[in-house]
């Protein structure tokens, strides 16, 4: 695999909140076209990890490359313009704006407005759900809706990697399934996908690869399959399999 | 234990009825009184104090919407709001008074004032060194040079510019003072605000002038007006037109600019959720900075209508205190933070200022209400506080943490 070229790099990325050390030597890669999930417990960086990518969280040492390009002096609107999208921890919908303006924020940075349009297209083909509701609040949307509308905002911006914290909290599992059915469909249309999750089994069984992340540092890392299979994982994040 | 409280069982006050029907039914009851009982007053008299509050209320909702919009976005009372109003004020005074100005003025003016169109064309643009705004800049440059060196002023131009100098003195104020402190403790913004605004006092007092100032623009819209109205005349002025008339335009304006535009919904979503809002690759400083740009424009149009109201302007260091808070008040008791509640809670300041001393004048041993004119917003803004603490179209300010 390392002979491909890289989506993104993140090479030994240390980060801190103040003097707080949050991230140690942190190297991850995502190639085109893949779903990588990231798994740990809570506090071990996770959010940290995708917030350090989008730049909302300087890297104080290493180094970050997306699309052969050196990322991590890039501004946050920069990283979108060159492709990067988040669906936030929590969803973060705007509850005071409509559905179709949530999306709108979604491709705030873009100025093709046929491209738009089409995006919107593509979104409500998606999620027939909130192109019923496109005037209605976002937070009078219930949770699983919300967790759509968050990734249908995501996609306004046409992005080559989506960047997911924990798409599944707080849903029933039937639902969650689904998103993460979705979450394939978007992967196979050939975005990147790098997803958070708590939720290791749902995470890995659709994943091409995983990390593991403990108290800021990569304990693990491979194949989805191979994590899965792997003892330790088991005992800690794959519960009595 | 706490006990279990349900909706059901513990029905809401219907303050909103109340209020909405109490209110005016008391108020009639004691207009008619007043009119036909006692006989101290007449009809057209209650015209004339409906037609003042209409003209009070739109300068307060002016100023109070400089505060909720500053509010609304970074969480802080800009105690220097009052004194933004007041320079805005005294600019428009100096250019409708002083031009044709020697070329260094002209020089001056003009620098701060292409500054303000190159930051337009910037926020249009997206940079400041984008060819186009250079070019704004400069030809905006040279043109306010030559005309602010050759010809006088008149009002519409003197009130324009003064929102697009004050405008920048917002900008400036946000990016010098209050920039820094991003993130920093609220009481540290707030003690800046408070030194911000004694700068903009003292600074006024040496730049602008140490006194009381005329204000009369050559204008034929204070011209006296009067009419006659259920058997009784009503005195005022063409501003009972001009002043609510241009308050509804600039309101519309900025509604428009907030729902329609892509800068303005981004104001909305950052005044929502900051850190969402940079997810989205938005710029909140930039934003901030256009909040802070907007709210002075709208406060430099309530200065230049005040001084018009009320022909003159008091000394820069006390001019802008007592409009500053009541239209603070008026911001609260409207909801903080909602842009309706600040334009509702300045007309409702307006009407209770006129009409408390117009329901209670001088009568036998009772001196009247008028001595007590300024304390009515404060009154009502207990009242809401103790009532409706998120203000009048304010939603609970819980949700929003
Ligand atoms: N803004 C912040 N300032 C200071 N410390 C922070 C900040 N955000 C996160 N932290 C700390 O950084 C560590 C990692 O937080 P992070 O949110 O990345 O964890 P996480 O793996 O996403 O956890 P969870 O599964 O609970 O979402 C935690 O100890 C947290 O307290
Ligand atoms: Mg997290």
């Amino acid at each position: 695999m390392s002979d491909r070229e890289t989506l993104l790099d993140m090479r030994q990325v240390t980060t801190h909140y103040g003097p707080i050390r949050v991230l140690h030597n942190v190297d991850m890669q995502i190639y085109p076209g893949e779903m990588v999930c990231l798994l740990g417990g809570n506090a071990s960086g996770k959010s940290t990890t995708l917030k350090t990518i989008l730049g909302i969280v300087r890297v104080s040492e290493g180094e970050m490359y997306f699309r052969g390009e050196r990322a991590d002096t890039l501004t946050t609107a920069e990283r979108i313009e060159r492709g990067m999208a988040v669906v936030p921890e929590n969803r973060r919908i705007f509850p005071k704006m409509t559905v179709r303006e949530n999306l709108e924020m979604g491709s705030y940075l873009r100025n093709d407005r046929k491209g738009i349009r089409e995006d919107m297209d593509y979104v409500i083909s998606l999620f027939p759900r909130i192109g019923e509701r496109l005037n209605q609040m976002g937070g009078t949307m219930s949770g699983g809706e919300q967790q759509m509308l968050a990734m249908g905002r995501a996609l306004m911006s046409r992005p080559k990697l989506i960047l997911m914290d924990e798409p599944s909290m707080g849903l029933a599992p039937l639902f969650v399934e689904k998103i993460f059915e979705i979450i394939k469909t978007v992967n196979d249309e050939g975005i990147s996908v790098f997803v958070v999750e708590q939720n290791a089994n749902v995470a890995l069984s659709v994943a091409d690869r995983g990390y593991v992340l403990q108290t800021g540092e990569v304990v693990l890392s491979g194949p989805a399959q191979e994590l899965l299979a792997n003892e330790d994982m088991k005992k800690a994040y794959l519960g009595d399999v | 234990m706490a006990a279990i409280t349900t909706t059901a069982g513990r029905r809401a006050i219907p303050w909103g009825w109340i209020f909405g029907l109490g209110i005016p039914a008391l108020v009639l009851a004691r207009i008619y009184y007043l009119v036909n009982v006692v006989e101290v007053r007449d009809y057209a008299f209650f015209i004339g104090a409906m037609v003042q509050s209409l003209q009070l209320g739109s300068l307060y909702a002016l100023i109070a919407l400089g505060y909720t919009m500053v509010y609304g976005i970074i969480r802080l009372i800009n105690f220097a709001h009052g004194e933004v109003f007041m320079v805005g004020a005294f600019i428009s005074y100096f250019l409708f008074s002083g031009a044709p100005f020697a070329l260094p003025w002209a020089l001056l003016w003009s620098a701060v004032l292409a500054w303000g169109v190159a930051f337009i064309l910037n926020l249009w643009r997206g940079s400041m060194t984008h060819p186009t705004v250079i070019a704004g800049g400069l030809v905006a440059f040279a043109a306010l040079t030559f005309l602010l060196s050759t010809f006088q002023v008149n009002w519409v131009a003197a009130l324009l510019l003064s929102m697009l100098f004050t405008g920048v003195l917002g900008v400036v104020i946000d990016r010098v003072a209050y920039r820094p402190l991003r993130g920093a403790p609220r009481i540290s913004l707030l003690i800046t605000a408070i030194a911000v605004s004694f700068l903009l006092q003292n600074t006024g007092l040496i730049v602008f002038t140490r006194n009381q100032t005329p204000f009369r623009p050559e204008t034929d819209w204070t011209a006296f007006l009067q009419f006659d109205v259920l058997g009784g005349t009503v005195y005022t002025s063409r501003l009972m037109f001009l002043i609510p008339i241009l308050t509804a335009v600039l309101v519309t304006a900025l509604t428009l600019f907030v729902t329609r535009t892509r800068l303005g919904k981004a104001m909305r979503a950052s005044a929502q959720d900051a850190e969402t809002a940079q997810m989205m690759g938005i710029n909140v400083n930039r934003v901030i900075a256009t909040t802070f740009l907007l709210g002075s424009m709208l406060a430099a149009a309530g200065g230049f209508l005040w001084g018009l109201n009320f022909g003159s302007l008091n000394q820069p260091a006390v001019m802008g205190i007592l409009p500053g808070i009541k239209a603070f008040a008026a911001a609260v008791i409207g909801g903080i933070g909602s842009l309706p509640g600040a334009v509702i809670g300045g007309l409702l300041l307006g009407f209770l200022e006129n009409f408390m001393t117009a329901l209670f004048p001088r009568q036998g041993d009772f001196p009247g209400l008028t001595e007590f004119k300024d304390t009515f917003a404060f009154a009502l803004l207990i009242v809401v506080l103790l009532v409706r603490p998120s203000g009048i179209v304010g939603e609970d300010l819980s949700e929003k943490v």
